[in-house]
């Protein structure tokens, strides 16, 4: 057995889970091959760490947490429900009133700003301004 | 008092049954929820939140599966909550914030209190090591490997938690496996382990 096939086999061997001929095949390539016989040494020092790392002893405190927490949720759950009254159905109907306030007075706004147009023509702005010179010519201006 | 007894009284409310549930099961919750986040902390705080949330939903639990199952199923998905909700954090934490994290470990691992620092350290980096490995993985892939690994669940068990087949099972352990030999393989060759 190769270094690369044996690398790819160590994980399982580690945890015994080859057959009977593979296993002893890499057992044979790690008693010959000093290189993989290290890695799998340090494979198998990590992946004890996953024994150690189980928790084995229990917190004593642990239920009295649980309960506490329990009873502060309870406690504080009245006005959670309030706040997301308040969030769910207030904030919109607010915005959508501000919504459309805006809406009606920019409509209000556009409709006073539409009739001053329309009573204002280019020509109209215009007719002072000749009947000022039929009032009062160039010439008599300029000799002034 | 068996859990079906626990299950009768906690739906009357019964809070000495709520103790028992608690005390019985608080090592399997903590376990499991500590195979996914990798911090004790962290672990028994999101085991209060399971246990809170079997005591409110227990009205909800129908006896299909066995309450260990259930358990189970909620550690796991809380846990993989809490994992996202971190992983959304981290976005707008600092890198200094990360960088200050990480000293403060190093000197908690270099300060701890122990008859063979060296070897203690040796541990510690090991087990972060690992744990990057885990976390590396797949979440189906992860979820399969602690059950299995922290929990010593059979694939049967594990099949009954994440609701699919048992070869599904098999194949997830198979390339989760496949996965960390490479990834520590790669940490070997590079002399981080």
């Amino acid at each position: 057995m190769k270094c690369k096939a044996v690398h790819s086999k160590l994980i399982f061997f580690l945890e015994r889970e080859l057959p009977e001929p593979e296993m002893k095949a890499v057992q044979e390539h790690l008693a010959a091959c000093p290189e993989c016989a290290l890695f799998a040494e340090e494979m198998k020092k990590t992946l004890s760490i996953l024994e150690t790392e189980k928790v084995s002893e229990v917190n004593p405190y642990f239920y009295t947490r649980v309960k506490a927490k329990l009873d502060r949720q309870s406690e504080i759950q009245p006005s959670g429900i309030r706040s997301s009254v308040l969030a769910r159905v207030l904030q919109p109907v607010a915005f959508s009133i501000i919504l459309i306030l805006g809406i009606y007075g920019g409509v209000k706004m556009g409709a006073t700003g539409a009739k001053t147009a329309s009573t204002f023509t280019a020509e109209q702005e215009m007719v002072p301004y000749l009947n000022d010179m039929d009032v009062e010519p160039l010439e008599t201006f300029l000799m002034e | 008092m068996s859990d079906q007894e626990i299950i009768e009284q906690l739906k009357q409310g019964s809070e000495a049954a709520f103790r028992k549930l608690v005390e019985g099961h608080q090592k399997l919750v903590v376990n499991t929820c500590f195979g996914l986040v990798h911090n004790r902390e962290d672990a028994e705080d999101i085991a209060q939140d399971v246990f809170i949330e079997v005591y409110r939903s227990i009205q909800q639990f129908r006896a299909d599966s066995k309450l260990s199952t259930w358990l189970y199923r909620i550690s796991v998905n809380r846990s993989l909550n809490h994992i996202r909700d971190n992983k959304k954090h981290k976005w707008f934490q600092s890198f200094e914030k990360d960088v200050e994290a990480r000293n403060r470990q190093i000197l908690q691992v270099e300060s701890s209190p122990t008859d063979h620092p060296g070897f203690e350290m040796e541990n510690k980096q090991r087990a972060a090591i690992l744990q990057e490995a885990i976390n590396s993985l797949p979440e189906n892939q992860k979820v399969a490997f602690s059950l299995n690994k922290y929990e010593d669940l059979s694939y049967q068990e594990i099949s009954e938690v994440m609701e699919m087949s048992v070869s599904s099972v098999e194949s997830l352990l198979f390339r989760a496996k496949k996965n960390l030999q490479k990834k520590l393989y790669k940490c070997y060759k590079k002399k981080c382990m």
